[in-house]
């Protein structure tokens, strides 16, 4: 398997030049997310499929952006994590949003919650198809419902990924202090 | 097989030309009911739960669904013609290590998965795929549950006492180790046998029921279900196998395998093969 490099625009914001290649076809284990093949839309109108993810860690979570409560404090949840990297880590995780809200969550309506919650260039925007969303929601063991209101309630959890894109960490609830899925960052492998 | 299919569609297309509006009217909603399915018309499901501001009752749109859930025979054709869904090969990610385990092998159901058996050991992933190979897919929790509240002899069970009854006795039995065959039981008034009585079925939307173990800490609607208010807010309290599939659903995940979960297919009727 051959995973897109920073050089394709599809993926050149969820992988800063920084980070290193993966240069060497790494087979995905049978527990690896990438192996599903759904195509997704980042915010930049690109299409993405979740192996372009793979080479690195990858902190993801399901949110959507009319979210009046909940999504907010998971944001900054995920911006704690971030934020309590060591510098030479920071570069090399990325940060995944994935949006409940097929319907709402155009590039554009990603873009501008990209602008409004100021995330950085190596967090991924990304909305799919409503079969997709369930099917990834599924996997991640996240519950979602869409009430009357076009609202979603859903499961509060940040998943870390490792860089086969195997589930190696949940941080579940909000408000959580983010030192465990730091400590479960460090002990990954290098990539 | 081949010559036979050339045949068929030479058939097919004679008649599509001799009589166009008949083939037209196979598409619209009245159209011919697939083998093995029958068609669930169109209906009002009311959930056990809902958030506050929704409207008490939802309109279900009429459906195809199987008469019979899959069995281990269906599902042996299915491993035939997908070979990567064979029991030795699974991955992980879609199913877990009980997949099919009360299977003699990869090719082979056995003794303890009667060809007539309905299939269970199966993830959501494994029942999905299947459905996709057979042009269908997984009914939706709403769908599921509007056919299964209809009792033996009219569309709203729970007016029913006998059927009442019988349900509630199946759920307050213990799955046997050996599941009996399918079809045993009567069909029920929309023409669909062992809806109760046999498995518990998987839901293309499993995954909404929002009451996990650990819901209380990380979801923000339905807590209605936990301790002393359980069923505050719920439709009918005295539904106790409602609460049952609700609590059951909401503590599965997509790769989980059981032994007394299987499923069946539905189709949508407007949309062919969807």
């Amino acid at each position: 398997m051959v995973f897109i490099g920073c050089s394709t625009g599809g993926t050149s914001r969820t992988r800063p030049c920084c980070a290193k290649e993966l240069t060497v076809a790494t087979p995905l284990s049978d527990r690896s997310l990438y192996q599903i093949d759904s195509s997704w839309t980042t915010d930049a109108g690109t299409t993405l499929k979740l192996p372009s993810l793979a080479g690195r860690p990858q902190v993801v979570t399901m949110f959507f952006a009319h979210c009046e409560y909940a999504c907010p404090v998971l944001v900054h949840d995920m911006k704690k994590v971030e934020a309590a990297l060591p510098a030479s880590l920071r570069t090399n995780v990325g940060f995944v949003l994935i949006s409940f809200d097929s319907e709402r969550d155009t590039p554009a309506a990603l873009t501008t919650y990209r602008k409004n919650h100021e995330l950085p260039p190596n967090w991924t925007l990304i909305r799919g198809a409503p079969d997709d969303v369930l099917e990834l929601a599924a996997l991640l063991g996240v519950k979602f419902k869409k009430d009357a209101r076009g609202q979603f309630a859903h499961s509060n959890i940040l998943t870390l990924l490792n860089a086969g894109g195997e589930v190696t960490h949940q941080q579940v609830g909000l408000n959580q202090s983010p030192e465990e899925t730091v400590k479960q960052i460090r002990q990954l492998p290098a990539p | 097989m081949k010559r036979q299919a050339t045949v068929q569609v030479a058939v097919a297309l004679l008649w599509a030309l001799a009589f166009p509006c008949l083939v037209q009217g196979q598409q619209r909603p009245a159209g011919k009911t697939p083998e093995g399915m029958v068609l669930v018309p169109a209906g009002r499901y009311t959930p056990l739960f809902r958030a506050e501001k929704d409207p008490k009752d939802f309109p279900v749109s009429a459906f195809f669904l199987d008469v019979l859930p899959v069995t281990n025979g269906d599902y042996l054709m299915f491993i035939r013609a997908n070979p990567k869904w064979r029991r030795s090969t699974m991955k992980r990610l879609f199913a877990d290590g009980d997949y099919l385990q009360s299977w003699a092998g990869d090719m082979e159901p056995g003794p303890k998965a009667a060809n007539n058996a309905p299939v269970t050991h199966l993830s959501w992933f494994a029942a999905k795929a299947y459905c996709a190979w057979k042009g269908k897919r997984l009914p939706t929790t709403a769908e599921w549950e509007y056919a299964a509240a209809a009792g033996l002899t009219r569309a709203d069970g729970e007016n029913d006492p006998e059927f009442v009854r019988q349900v509630r006795s199946w759920y307050a039995t213990p799955a046997p180790e050996t599941l009996p065959e399918v079809g045993r039981s009567r069909t029920n008034f929309f023409g669909v046998h062992d809806l109760h009585g046999l498995t518990w079925e998987w839901a293309a939307d499993f995954n909404t029921a929002m009451v996990t173990g650990d819901a209380r800490g990380d979801t923000g609607l339905e807590r209605q279900l936990f301790c002393g208010s359980g069923s505050e807010g719920a439709k009918d309290t005295g539904n106790f196998p409602a609460f049952m599939r609700y609590g059951f659903r909401s503590s599965l995940k997509a790769s989980y395998t059981v032994h007394n979960l299987g499923f069946r297919g539905a189709r949508s009727v407007d949309e062919q093969g969807k």
